[in-house]
């Protein structure tokens, strides 16, 4: 067997390898500026409120459908006596946080990174066809053709979800979500 | 003279400010000491060379002689010297002493050589028996240091004196061949004593390469390059401070990310703004200076597509060296020729560009603009170009022998990889850069006044003086000078810039974009203004010495500069547009906003920037970081690798996103090209992507597994890049290359065409009146909603307070 076949091969796995590692880093930094997002503030996860670095309780006051995301608020009147008002909001009605699944431009960027990973995987599909055509022949077929099928599988399963994501680039218009009574 | 109290405190406090002094104070004065050093011990260059007679080989002038012979024929732009400059050619260190090491073997009784001094290959098979003594003589001779510090007197050994004598007619037949098979012009050297001269220079450097230092048993050049004929192997520090610069990578993004665990101590939360509004950036009325950018764009798009085309066609000398579509380029454009012209675009066409943005934000932060910046913006733009095009045509009747000796130097090319501009235009296009901080002064001044020197505005400003200033450290690096030491200025320039104070400049200009759009607080913006010039210079300002390894510069450098540039990884992992998300950049998203935030495409250039600060500067910078793998490594494709995902991956996507923010206050909003932006930006990115994914990478691996297996000038010599499999390597390539350019490049000239367009149109608009520019009749920055407390009083009242369209 020639060595460009298990070259091609070795190459295209970390082509493949490479595109998962994306997937996860992206993934990663997301979740991280999350975690920015709102610091300064700590999450009840069993009661689902905020306490903000003053100590005050923030709670869901509004669900907003289209864009995804929970506003949580302050009393207003703790808000407007608090020292740290000036550096935490210019809102008369409380210190406001949301969680969104994904604001923009994390959401976009979360794409692009995405756009990235299936590069590399119709990368691995070109490199191991290439090779393939090249070196044809059983042996050839044995090593190349799984790493082949592998490939066009994880583009499939990539690229569907690329273009099944959306932008999340806010377009103008006002908000109407739906109001939760405050707790 | 009284200013009293107008002036606004720093808003931070003090410690910041002293960090960051302190870490620049350090780190400039440990460059310092190794300038010092360099001058002190690197490689010497010596007054007289001798034969073993005593007869005079040649002298120091003579290998000053043909360094220039070398350098003003671009030949640095075709191959290398101590691993620098570009990759067709072979490097010329490696190269004679591999050829001369030989010819020293042939002639002790060892296998036998051409006139080329390579190996016969079916050579007797017979065992030779005097063959091992032969290599053992010869590794002896060419490590035994025979050069008398005193006198400044070098003695050349029998063998090594033939050898020098043997290779001036090789050096002669293939420079001065007549056709261009390798890539240089037909009879490129013809003068025999330019011909001996430039030997004399490879000479000198092979034996730099392989004589020890005093009381060392290491050569020069840390034993590089790899060439067991003369014993060079890593060395024993080569080691240790890669695994110690590792260590010190890890080991510095683990306090990283534990420091920023508990960023909540720095005070960091995030401030909500309920109001945000975003005024049609149509509507902001441009000043005479900001339309006049508008050309500047345009300029930079063009420069970046004529980049491209000639790099296809240097990547062609590549893929089919001797037939370009059947057309022979390299009489007319040879190698060296394109390679100094890609070069040298790549550096103008994003200076361009930050020229440009600089100029436009200067009165958004100033909100006013003295009279005479348009025209002053128009004259620089004059002076960029006649600079950008004397530098080509320059280089074109340099690399053609036009020009000759003085007046290449001064008008041809100096021909130093990156800084390959002739000292005329060397020397107009820093008095170009210093007119440009003038503009910027000019523009500020009122407002830098009021400012403690520690704020944005200050910042702003001297990030922007740091540019000309690092540039103009180029003009040490003379061309008659030892080389050792013009590599040292060299890469001040090209790593200063592009390590330290390009990122600097950039993410001041980044910040000041957030702030005035409303979407950061001045507080913030100024706290990791600060955090990003400190960690950039801890690391980047002595990481400068990961160039220098194998230069001829002493074994400190080496491990101080993989120490340091370790380091610089760390925030590369970290500094991205992340840095900014805590933010709410999204902010009109999550407050309840009516107008679409304007700068989409702009921001997503940005996300672009930081990508490839991740994996073009932090992954592939580390890859050849490690002084064991650069000694392998060094003027390899892993290089070009690097270099192409962080200088088109950084700077380049920053430049174009630059472009995009300035263009979108220029071209009508029914107008804006929104899908042309997307284009390119995907474009760009994945034609960028598969450059270095299907060719680069793979490329480098390959070159380097050949290096550490086979030696590193049979992974230098051309067969490498004409063999089956990495021709096609090279090919793969080519689907990349299209959407680069067609759907990358050639969308950004239309979209700045489009800023020139619709700036001329509202030239007309407005009367032809450029009027005058001290008038603030509209409020620059588009944000609107309560003032920001930070900005000083007289600000704040002119702050629009009605939401905008
Ligand atoms: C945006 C930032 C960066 C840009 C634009 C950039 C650009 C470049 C360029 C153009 C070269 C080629 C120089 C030559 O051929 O002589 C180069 C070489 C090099 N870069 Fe970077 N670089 C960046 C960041 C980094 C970082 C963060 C590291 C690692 C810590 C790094 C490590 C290196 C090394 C070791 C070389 C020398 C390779 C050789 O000469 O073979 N770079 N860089
Ligand atoms: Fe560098």
């Amino acid at each position: 067997m020639s060595t460009e076949i298990l070259l091609g091969a070795a190459y295209g796995v970390l082509l493949l390898g490479g595109a998962l590692t994306l997937e996860w880093l992206s993934r990663h930094t997301h979740n991280r500026s999350q975690a920015f997002r709102t610091s300064g503030f700590d999450y009840d996860a069993q009661h689902d409120f905020w306490v903000c670095h003053q100590g005050e309780q923030l709670w869901p006051t509004e669900f907003d459908r289209e864009k995804r995301l929970v506003r949580y608020r302050a009393k207003a009147a703790v808000c407007n006596a608090c020292p740290a008002k000036k550096d935490c909001t210019d809102s008369h009605h409380g210190r406001e946080i949301t969680k969104a699944l994904d604001p923009w431009p994390h959401s976009e960027a979360g794409r692009f990174h995405r756009g990235i990973a299936v590069m590399l995987t119709v990368l691995a599909c070109f490199v191991l066809t290439v090779v393939l055509i090249r070196n044809h022949g059983p042996a050839a077929l044995a090593v190349l053709g799984p790493l082949l099928l592998l490939a066009l599988g994880m583009t499939w399963w990539l690229a569907r979800d690329l273009l099944r994501t959306p932008t999340g680039f806010p377009e103008a218009k006002p908000a109407h979500g739906n109001r939760i009574e405050a707790k | 003279m009284e200013e009293k109290s107008v002036r606004r405190g720093f808003l931070l406090s003090k410690g910041w400010l002293q960090a960051v002094v302190i870490v620049m104070l350090l780190g400039f004065t440990v460059l310092g000491i190794l300038a010092y050093r360099t001058y002190q011990e690197g490689a010497p260059v010596p007054v007289k060379v001798f034969d073993p007679e005593g007869q005079l080989l040649f002298d120091g002038d003579d290998i000053s002689e043909g360094q220039q012979v070398f350098l003003h024929n671009g030949l640095m732009e075709y191959g290398s010297v101590f691993g620098h400059g570009a990759y067709l050619g072979p490097d010329y260190t490696a190269d004679y002493l591999r050829r001369a090491s030989n010819i020293s073997i042939a002639e002790k009784g060892g296998p036998p050589v051409d006139e080329d001094g390579l190996e016969i290959e079916d050579s007797d098979p017979d065992p030779m028996p005097r063959a091992d003594v032969a290599r053992q003589e010869t590794i002896n001779e060419f490590r035994k240091n025979q050069f008398d510090e005193d006198s400044g007197e070098l003695t050349f050994t029998q063998s090594q004196t033939d050898a020098f004598e043997k290779l001036i007619p090789y050096y002669t037949r293939f420079f001065s061949a007549d056709n261009t098979e390798n890539g240089l012009r037909k009879e490129a050297i013809t003068d025999p004593e330019d011909l001996r001269n430039l030997t004399a220079f490879f000479a000198w450097t092979a034996w730099a390469a392989a004589a020890e230092r005093p009381g060392k048993d290491y050569s020069y050049t840390n034993n590089w390059p790899p060439e067991p004929r003369v014993d060079n192997k890593p060395t024993a520090d080569a080691l240790v401070w890669s695994a110690i610069s590792l260590i010190a990578l890890l080991g510095g993004i683990g306090l990283l990310f534990g420091a920023f665990g508990r960023y909540r101590d720095l005070g960091w939360h995030g401030r909500e703004q309920t109001v945000v509004a975003f005024r049609d950036p149509s509507k902001v009325q441009l000043t005479p200076g900001q339309k006049a950018t508008a050309w500047f764009f345009f300029v930079m798009a063009a420069l970046f597509l004529i980049q491209c085309f000639v790099g296809a066609a240097v990547q062609h000398y590549r893929a089919e060296l001797t037939s370009f579509f059947g057309f022979d380029l390299a009489a007319v454009l040879p190698y060296n020729l394109l390679r100094t012209w890609h070069v040298q675009l790549s550096i103008f066409w994003v200076a361009t560009s930050f020229v440009a943005a600089g100029i436009f934000l200067a009165p958004m932060i100033a909100r006013k603009e003295p009279k005479g910046q348009g025209p002053l913006g128009y004259f620089l733009l004059i002076a960029l170009a006649i600079v950008v095009f004397g530098t080509l045509i320059g280089s074109y009747l340099g690399i053609h022998g036009v020009l000759e000796d003085a007046a290449t130097n001064w008008f041809g090319l100096q021909g130093f990889e990156y800084l390959d501009l002739a000292r005329f235009w060397q020397v107009l296009l820093i008095v170009g850069l210093v007119v440009w901080v003038y503009m910027l002064f000019r523009v500020m001044r009122s407002r830098l006044k009021r400012e403690h020197p520690g704020n944005m505005p200050w910042l702003f400003f001297l990030a922007a003086c740091a540019i000309p200033a690092f540039y103009a450290v180029g003009l040490l690096a003379r061309t008659a000078d030892d080389f050792t030491i013009t590599e040292f200025w060299r890469f001040w320039v090209v790593h200063l810039w592009v390590e330290d104070f390009l990122e600097i400049f950039t993410t001041v200009m980044v910040a000041y974009m957030f702030v005035l759009l409303g979407v950061v607080r001045e507080r913030v913006a100024l706290m990791v203004i600060l955090l990003d010039i400190g960690l950039y210079s801890v690391g980047g300002v002595v990481g400068t010495m990961h160039h220098l390894y194998f230069s001829g510069t002493p074994a400190e450098h080496m491990a101080l500069g993989a120490f340091f540039s370790a380091i610089e990884v760390v925030p590369l992992t970290f500094l991205t547009v992340e840095a900014w998300s805590f933010l709410q950049l999204g902010a009109n998203q999550e407050s309840k906003s009516e107008s679409a935030f304007p700068h989409r495409w702009a921001v997503m250039f940005l996300v672009a920037v930081g990508f490839w600060n991740f994996l073009g500067a932090g992954v592939f910078g580390f890859l050849v970081n490690l002084p064991i793998v650069s000694y392998f490594e060094i003027g390899t494709a892993l290089t070009a690798n690097h270099a192409h995902a962080a200088m088109m991956g950084v700077y380049g996507m920053l430049a174009i996103g630059l472009s995009l923010f300035c263009l979108r206050y220029m071209i009508p909003s029914n107008k804006w090209p929104e899908k042309w932006a997307k284009v390119s930006f995907w474009g760009t990115n994945l034609g960028l992507a598969w450059m270095c994914f299907a060719t680069l990478l793979p490329l480098g691996i390959m070159q380097l597994y050949k290096s550490v297996n086979d030696g590193y000038f049979e992974a230098r010599q051309l067969d490498f890049l004409t063999d089956n499999t990495t021709e096609m390597i090279e090919w793969l390539r080519l689907p990349g290359d299209v959407v680069f350019i067609v759907f990358g490049a050639i969308p950004v000239l239309w979209m700045t065409f489009l800023g020139v367009k619709y700036t001329l149109a509202r030239r007309k608009e407005d009367g032809g009146g450029d009027g005058d520019g001290d008038s603030d009749a509209e409020l620059f920055t588009v944000i609107s909603g309560p003032a920001l407390e930070d900005e000083p009083p007289e600000f704040q009242s002119r702050t629009d307070p009605t939401p905008g369209t």
